[in-house]
């Protein structure tokens, strides 16, 4: 994999399927403009809402809903933005590593960091047979990494330095600052959605059939409603996607070693055993999906397959 | 107005020039700071060093040659004055250590010993994150060499007495199979 004087310029990785040349440093530049992007179609849909709210009911009426959705985001976001890796941790029942107890794992995120050029991480471990890892934090500097025992059991040392690198990478490109922040943006138009459904059922007593303008916009609030959640949500879920295939490339560009991570993803594609115990909220954050199909293709997976990440990094 | 203009104008490019020269400087810093990484690394790898031998002596006492090897790789190293014989010294102990560690293979009850495994483990990691600090480094040299070289850099660095710096050469199978170094 890795030739002598390759590690000079390694940053740029042909994809064999396309034929294209990839830029790391490009690509990572080009999807956090394509994520920007996607936050102000989410953003412009919010705004959208609220003006056809505004044109079917009353003004007013409107910018209280969209008020109360933005404020509840709001705070969502400020909490994700103070505790997310608290909450993360706490959610997935992590507990901090000691170097004594866990000193190869402590060695190989120290070692990763140097490669990466970040300080070292937190490093904590589950108590879960169900081999698996995530990264929190929503900088470099107050950034997380947890895997599981079960993770420890099953790798060796190429293989696990592959998964923390995947995971150094997803803090490295921000990727958990900017999902959360994706995530609060998803959560005020859902917010805005059951607001006005409630609204509409109970507390329509105002309405006095106005004109054609009123009610054609009437239906497209209507249409909104049941689209915005589902368009926002499959937005989230692709971006999430992209996302880990690029925390894949960071991570075999900072261990020059592709097939490290090829042969981790293997070993947690070919485990058998019981899924890892994750409530919902947190499923996403892992390296590979704790529930196996939801690793399947489809928009409506946060991760790509297992198999075309493995496919990809045996490429490089 | 035409006085203010010429104003703004000298003033932007000011601005403009500062930060170059400030991305350079940054740039030489960090490069700066990866190569103490690396000395950081060396230096706990000579540490661990005494601590290892006595262990080894417990069990194969009669192995005095590979004994004197790491001293000599240990003392080169702590009188090592320019980054060439140090980088020389490190290749020593390097050679010195696989050999020792070839000799445990020999001696079971040594291979079981807890502190001798304890010491392996942190020196295999120590040898890991040696690797991972050169190749840091050679990413560092590679930016500031790029900075210095592609324009508009190329026009202040040669004022400012830049010149580019040379990569670390990183040994075949170095950076492959870390552990194995030792087998």
């Amino acid at each position: 994999m890795t030739k002598p004087g390759a590690s000079r310029v390694p940053d740029v990785i042909t994809d064999h399927v396309t034929g294209r040349r990839i830029d790391l440093y490009a690509t990572r530049t080009a999807n956090q403009r394509a994520s920007w992007l996607l936050f102000l179609a989410l953003a412009a849909i919010l705004a959208l809402i609220g003006w056809l709210l505004a044109l079917a009911f009353d003004p007013a009426g409107a910018g209280v809903f969209v008020a109360v959705a933005v404020g509840v985001a709001g705070v969502q976001s400020a909490v994700a933005w103070a505790y997310s890796d608290r909450i993360a941790l706490a959610a997935a029942g992590a507990r901090r590593a000691s170097r004594e107890e866990q000193r190869y794992l402590v060695n190989v995120a120290e070692a990763v960091a140097i490669g990466a050029g970040v300080p070292t991480p937190r490093v904590f471990v589950i108590d879960d047979p169900a081999p698996n890892a995530f990264a929190t934090g929503r900088n470099p500097s107050k950034a997380a990494i947890a895997v599981t025992t079960g993770l420890l059991d099953l790798l060796d040392r190429q293989e696990l330095e592959g998964v923390v690198a995947h995971e150094m990478a997803h803090v490295r490109n921000y990727d958990i600052r900017f999902m959360s922040l994706l995530a609060a943006t998803v959560g005020a138009i859902v917010v805005l959605r059951d607001l006005v459904w409630r609204w509409m059922r109970f507390g329509r007593r105002r309405s006095s059939g106005g004109g054609r303008g009123q009610v054609f916009a009437m239906i497209a609030v209507l249409v909104l409603m049941v689209v915005a959640p589902i368009m926002a949500t499959l937005l989230h879920f692709a971006v999430s996607r992209r996302r880990e295939y690029l925390a894949d490339a960071t991570g075999a560009y900072i261990t020059r070693n592709p097939e490290g991570l090829a042969r981790a993803l293997t070993k947690l594609r070919d485990y058998g055993g019981a899924p890892l115990q994750a409530s919902e909220g947190v499923r996403h954050m892992f390296i590979v999906n704790p529930i196996a199909r939801l690793n399947a293709t489809g928009w409506w997976s946060t991760h790509p397959p297992i198999q075309e990440r493995i496919d990809r990094l045996r490429r490089m | 107005m035409g006085f203010l203009i010429t104003l703004v104008v000298l003033a932007a490019i000011v601005a403009f020039i500062v930060a170059i020269y400030n991305r350079i400087i940054t740039l030489e810093n960090r490069f700066e700071n990866a190569w103490s990484q690396i000395d950081v690394q060396l230096k706990r790898r000579a540490d661990l060093v005494p601590n290892l031998v006595e262990t080894v002596k417990g069990y194969a006492s009669h192995e005095k040659g590979v004994f004197e090897q790491v001293a000599r790789s240990r003392q080169a190293m702590m009188n090592a004055q320019t980054p060439d014989e140090g980088a020389e010294a490190a290749n020593m102990m390097s050679q010195a250590l696989g050999r020792l560690f070839a000799i445990s293979e020999a001696y079971p009850d040594l291979k079981a010993n807890e502190n001798f495994k304890l010491l392996q483990e942190e020196l295999s990691a120590v040898e890991n994150k040696i690797a991972y600090a050169r190749q840091f480094y050679n990413d560092a040299v590679l930016q500031f060499n790029n900075a210095i070289e592609t324009v508009p850099g190329v026009f202040i660095a040669g004022p400012m007495g830049k010149k580019e710096h040379v990569f670390l050469e990183i040994a075949e199978g170095d950076r492959e199979t870390p552990q194995v170094s030792f087998a």
